[in-house]
């Protein structure tokens, strides 16, 4: 696949001729934070952000989605596809990763989602390499940063006054070709490399991924799990921030006066109490400690290790550090490994 | 590609509801006249999410199939939104199905083998086409041993087909209560399902047992016959959790890496071992 360098100046007009084909979601500062939103201009965005409060799971899984519509007399309605082309502009590695690991869920099982194909077919992704991880930042470790290896369109790469721009598909290449530049020279490869030691040299946390799925299975009635149920304030931010977490519930809501109703989908997650709850108020997962053994496990140990069968040995994380940086109670899934391995 | 939306259901008639207990009913099913399940193959131990639009959806197991006739039954117990719907709108009502899903009892493994059936109250429902399918290729498989268990005698389910069951060559029926109200006949055992064991005569070698029924049942069962010599690789469970899409994406079944409605809802205790949140 082809490449360009792009003057830092020439961004404006790359991204504004993409906004005549795509509508256009970046990464914009919000108070302290960041959030993808949908921007017009590259000024609207800050492609030095380090991380969005929300991954964007949210634009491929919203938080609430219609299944179908139903009449009470019979006949049922699926949702309309309306949406154009959209167009993610700087997502970051681990973000990329994470919709590539959603992907196994909703796409390579035996029952593909529609809408969510639907949605990633139409849904452009320049990536952004990342240089400036945040104190909470592991990717490394997880093998899912800071550059992506694949599963973009384009990538970008800061190379001081330019871009190196690198496209991973047909669409990135035509994506491209709208863009002013000039010719990718062995120099701009170096810089790149040179960023993502650079990159790398910042991080401060990691995960020892070796043998990890044995680890938590060997250690699932270790104190560590006690400690943390009653630590642990059970909130849900953690999934609801976690860019790979994928769990939903499934609810009727009727309308009034109750000729029809909806089927819809809404997040879910694994911490809160109703989650394993069946018939007669039976629950697999009571305890706090064995909600928050389910996401860190589901996370680092079982989750990647043989739940999407075909990708064996990878984690569901991807070391974005959502969980960490937003836990009230200050939970650490990397410090939780160093305990289990008894560092 | 367009792919089907998965969650789009057939609307099935419920043609008759039987009661078993005071709080269990049978209902027989029929999908419609040219449905595309009536070819579907049907495992015993599968499932089906049954749904009431505006009441909500839940899995069911099949307690019945008749083979390319698109009928069915599922033994309810009427516990929740969806199963007091079912009961309170009886005969007549129209529900939606999709499925089956999951993974069922090991009929083939168990060809040649003798069968031991270990069940628990409503555990019985998705074991009843086992029972069925055994002495319908009576010669395909070994003896037939039944162990059903229930907190009293009007709780066992069934109870009409106990006659048929025994008249099954090479077959026994063994049956256990907690307690017996005052007023009832019961020349069987009192006592939990366990304690069968000690009247079995189905032998470690060359058997399969299925057994459902409550976590904790399950566990005893498990635990007793290990100590009588069972391996953990033919002894298999179906376990009850909560399922919300039945296809592995709604993420609620999850034990470990496993999806129990993709990699179960029956399991060999073989995989089972060293999982979390399981009783057994």
């Amino acid at each position: 696949m082809g490449g360009k360098v792009i003057a830092k100046d020439s961004l404006g007009e790359f991204v504004s001729k993409l906004s005549e084909r795509y509508r256009i979601f970046g990464p914009r500062k919000k108070g302290t934070e960041w959030i993808f939103d949908e921007v017009r201009s590259a000024e609207e965005m800050d492609l030095r952000y380090s991380t969005t409060i929300l991954p964007p799971r949210k634009f491929f899984i919203p938080t609430s989605e219609r299944i179908f519509s139903f009449k009470m007399d019979g006949g049922v309605e699926e949702p309309e596809e309306r949406d154009g082309p959209s167009l993610i502009f700087g997502i970051h590695s681990c973000d990329l990763n994470a919709l590539l690991l959603l992907d196994m869920v909703f796409l390579e099982g035996e029952f593909p989602s529609p809408s969510y194909a639907r949605r990633r077919e139409r849904t452009a992704l320049v990536a952004l390499t990342c240089i400036d991880p945040s104190e909470n930042c592991f990717c490394e470790s997880m093998g899912t940063g800071p550059s992506p290896a694949g599963g973009y369109d384009v990538l970008l790469t800061d190379l001081g006054r330019e871009y190196l721009a690198e496209s991973g598909s047909r669409r990135g290449e035509e994506m491209l070709a709208l863009a002013k530049g000039r010719a990718v020279t062995a120099a701009d490869l170096e810089g790149k490399a040179k960023a993502i030691e650079c990159a790398k040299s910042k991080f401060k946390k990691k995960v020892d991924l070796k043998g990890i799925d044995e680890l938590f299975l060997r250690n699932l009635d270790n104190p560590v799990w006690k400690r943390l149920g009653e630590k642990d304030l059970a909130c849900g931010i953690c999934v609801n921030s976690c860019p790979t977490c994928f769990c939903f519930d499934v609810r009727d809501q009727l309308d009034f006066p109750m000729v029809g109703g909806v089927r819809y989908k809404e997040w879910d997650a694994c911490v809160l109490l109703e989650f394993s709850q069946v018939a007669l108020g039976g629950n697999f997962r009571r305890d706090r400690a064995a909600r928050i053994r389910q996401f860190i496990g589901h996370n680092l140990g079982w989750g990647g290790a043989s739940q999407f069968r075909e990708f064996k040995g990878r984690a569901k994380c991807v070391g974005c550090g959502r969980c960490i940086r937003y836990c009230p109670a200050g939970i650490d899934l990397t410090e939780v490994v160093k305990e289990l391995r008894g560092i | 590609m367009r792919l089907e939306n998965p969650y789009l259901a057939e609307e099935c008639a419920v043609k008759r509801v039987k009661r078993q207990t005071p709080d269990v009913y049978t209902y027989t099913i029929s999908y419609p006249r040219g449905s595309n399940r009536l070819r579907m193959p049907f495992r015993p131990g599968q499932f089906i999410m049954v749904s009431i639009p505006g009441i909500g959806e839940a899995p069911f197991s099949f307690s019945a199939w008749d083979d390319g006739k698109g009928i069915f039954d599922t033994t309810i117990r009427t516990v929740g939104n969806v199963t007091s719907a079912l009961m309170k709108r009886g005969e007549g009502q129209r529900v939606w199905v999709r499925g089956p899903y999951g993974r069922g009892w090991p009929m083939e493994e168990a060809k040649g083998k003798d069968v031991l059936i270990v069940a628990g109250g409503i555990g019985m429902a998705p074991l009843r086409p086992v029972i069925e399918l055994v002495a319908k290729n009576r010669r395909s498989y070994g003896g037939l041993e039944i162990l059903y268990g229930a907190r009293t005698p009007n709780d066992l389910l069934f109870a009409d087909e106990f006659e048929s069951w025994k008249g099954i060559p090479d077959a026994d029926l063994l049956l256990t209560v907690d307690s017996v109200p005052k007023g009832i006949e019961w020349d069987h055992g009192v006592g939990v399902v366990t304690t069968l064991f000690d009247r079995m005569r189905t032998e470690p070698n060359d058997s399969i047992v299925m057994t459902c029924g409550p976590e904790i049942m399950m566990k005893f069962v498990v635990k007793g016959l290990l100590a009588m010599g069972f391996q953990p690789k033919d002894l298999y469970l179906s376990l009850e959790r909560r399922m919300k899409c039945g296809i592995a994406q709604c993420g609620h079944c999850q034990i470990g890496p496993k999806f129990v409605c993709r990699d179960g809802p029956v399991f060999p205790y073989s995989e089972l071992r060293g999982l979390p949140d399981l009783l057994v």
